[in-house]
């Protein structure tokens, strides 16, 4: 069962899609379920302006590349990466077992986003 | 039963509802309190509940009541006649042949017997049509082959097995042949004293009957070892004091059966082509799994694979957006292990085939209608999951 954060934005999420021109790109997978996220960010004065993704994965890691980008848009990009294991966990609410790996997919995608800004990519 | 709330359920072949004259024969078989078992006044009608299922359970199989021994269902049923044969041979563990794509109540009680007790086994894999070969199952016949269990109707696919050839073959090598009928029994007509096998399961839940109700067909007790020990019922095969209730469903499931399997599998067909075909006429690339012809597959179950999506994402959407329920054929476990079909494993799937197949399965209380609204939802979604999967996304799996 799903818990009623994952149903909404599984069931209707608001931030897919693609952008042109991107100033922040991040993809990731998952080898052993298949999953993969693509996610797009748009930044203006070091705010997010607009955060899309493509995703092909189960309701759960879909789920989660739409709460990673209703959650950093109008933020600061530096704040995004100061955020607690327990906040992630949060942001996804209580979990079954089978749906525990897309806790690692959020990790992950705040873990890569961390990465693009110490290395300067834009 | 009002058929309108259960309209979006396309999962008959994990279960059955059960009807209203199932639910009312089990209520009126509520108040028969009495041990069927004792000879007081009370027990008699409790008695006469169990033995008239008897009669009803045999006359659907056409066979004779006494080969008829309730247990609790049809995995019970798979491990007595597996574990209940094989320990006859126990001082001298033989060869078991079954196939890659049994229940998991016929593959684990053969495990059991080969880590436990030293049996070895041949697991026969099916084509790409979802039935095993005759000739492998000869060629795999051993000296010391003690059994062959092989199902009826695969639960994920439909296909049918060859049950009559390889039941032939079996007694013509005076090995002892057990069936898992689970699937088949209340789809399709079935005459097991044709068909000659040993022994033979069925589970109620699968026919509109309750759940932790079912039988084993056994043709002769003196072949298999009695299943539970104790106060002598079920010729003393099974003992323990019957549920009377739950037997007094699944007797009027069998009757029930027996009356309308006929119409209930033309139904059946008819909507099973009309899917078929609004499928096919669909924009969205499917592939049916195995054979969806009448006379190799039951006429209610498809396997479908949908290209470019997840299975478990469009399950989902057809369950929170359409109250629509069906069986995918691989699920995430954890980050480190994913649990795929084994069924279209051994057909020969992709993983990325697998993890885009659906299984459908309908019943009595579908109506064209519910067909047309469950396709045109399917495309929908499908085609929703489509445009949120990247074109290419997917390739590195």
């Amino acid at each position: 069962m799903y818990n009623q954060i994952i149903i909404d934005n599984f069931s209707n999420p608001q931030h897919t899609g693609n952008l042109e021109l991107a100033d922040y790109e991040i993809e990731i997978g998952n080898p052993v379920c298949g999953d993969r996220i693509k996610i797009q960010l748009l930044t203006h004065d070091n705010f997010i302006d607009k955060a899309v993704f493509k995703a092909w994965g189960c309701a759960t890691s879909i789920a989660t590349a739409n709460i990673f980008c209703d959650s950093v848009c109008g933020q600061p990009i530096n704040s995004i990466t100061q955020r607690s294991a327990e906040h992630l966990a949060q942001m996804l609410g209580e979990l079954e077992p089978s749906q525990h790996h897309c806790l690692h997919i959020l990790t992950q995608l705040h873990e890569k986003l961390a990465a693009l800004l110490k290395a300067g990519v834009v | 039963m009002k058929t309108e709330h259960i309209s979006g359920y396309f999962d008959y072949n994990a279960t059955t509802p059960i009807s209203d004259e199932v639910a009312k024969s089990m209520i009126s078989a509520i108040g028969q309190f009495a041990n069927p078992s004792s000879s007081n006044n009370y027990s008699q009608l409790a008695k006469t509940v169990v033995s008239h299922a008897r009669e009803n359970v045999a006359k659907l199989l056409n066979v004779k009541a006494p080969n008829i021994f309730f247990t609790s269902g049809g995995t019970e049923a798979n491990n007595w006649a597996i574990k209940g044969v094989l320990s006859k041979h126990s001082d001298q563990p033989g060869h078991i042949i079954t196939s890659a794509i049994e229940h998991a109540s016929v593959h684990d009680p053969i495990k059991y017997c080969i880590q436990q007790l030293g049996y070895e086994v041949t697991y026969l894999k099916p084509d790409s049509s979802g039935a095993i070969n005759v000739a492998d199952l000869k060629g795999a016949i051993r000296a010391n082959t003690q059994l062959i269990s092989v199902m009826y109707a695969n639960n994920e696919t439909g296909v049918i097995q060859p049950i009559s050839a390889i039941a032939k073959i079996a007694h013509e090598h005076s090995i002892p042949m057990h069936v898992d009928a689970v699937q088949l029994v209340g789809k399709q007509h079935l005459d097991v004293t044709a068909l000659n096998v040993d022994y033979l399961s069925l589970s109620a839940h699968k026919f509109y009957g309750p759940k932790g109700i079912g039988c084993l067909y056994i043709k002769d007790i003196s072949s298999i070892d009695p299943l539970i020990h104790g106060g002598g019922q079920e010729s003393a095969m099974r003992s323990g004091t019957e549920n009377v209730m739950a037997i007094a469903g699944l007797s009027k499931a069998a009757e029930e059966a027996q009356q309308a399997i006929e119409q209930w599998n033309k139904e059946y067909w008819s909507y099973k082509q009309h899917m078929i075909a609004l499928l096919n006429a669909a924009p969205i690339k499917v592939k049916f799994n195995g054979a969806t012809n009448y006379i190799d597959a039951l006429p209610n179950t498809l396997n479908i694979t949908i290209e470019g999506i997840r299975a478990e994402a469009l399950a989902a959407r057809m369950e929170m957006l359409h109250h629509t329920i069906i069986s995918i054929g691989s699920a995430c476990s954890n980050n480190k292990t994913k649990k795929a079909s084994h069924v279209l494993t051994a057909m020969g799937l992709n993983e990325v085939d697998i993890q885009a197949s659906i299984r459908v399965s309908f019943g009595r209380f579908t109506s064209l209608s519910a067909i047309e609204m469950f396709v045109q939802a399917l495309v929908a979604e499908t085609q929703v999951l489509l445009s949120i999967s990247e074109s290419g996304i997917c390739k590195s799996n």
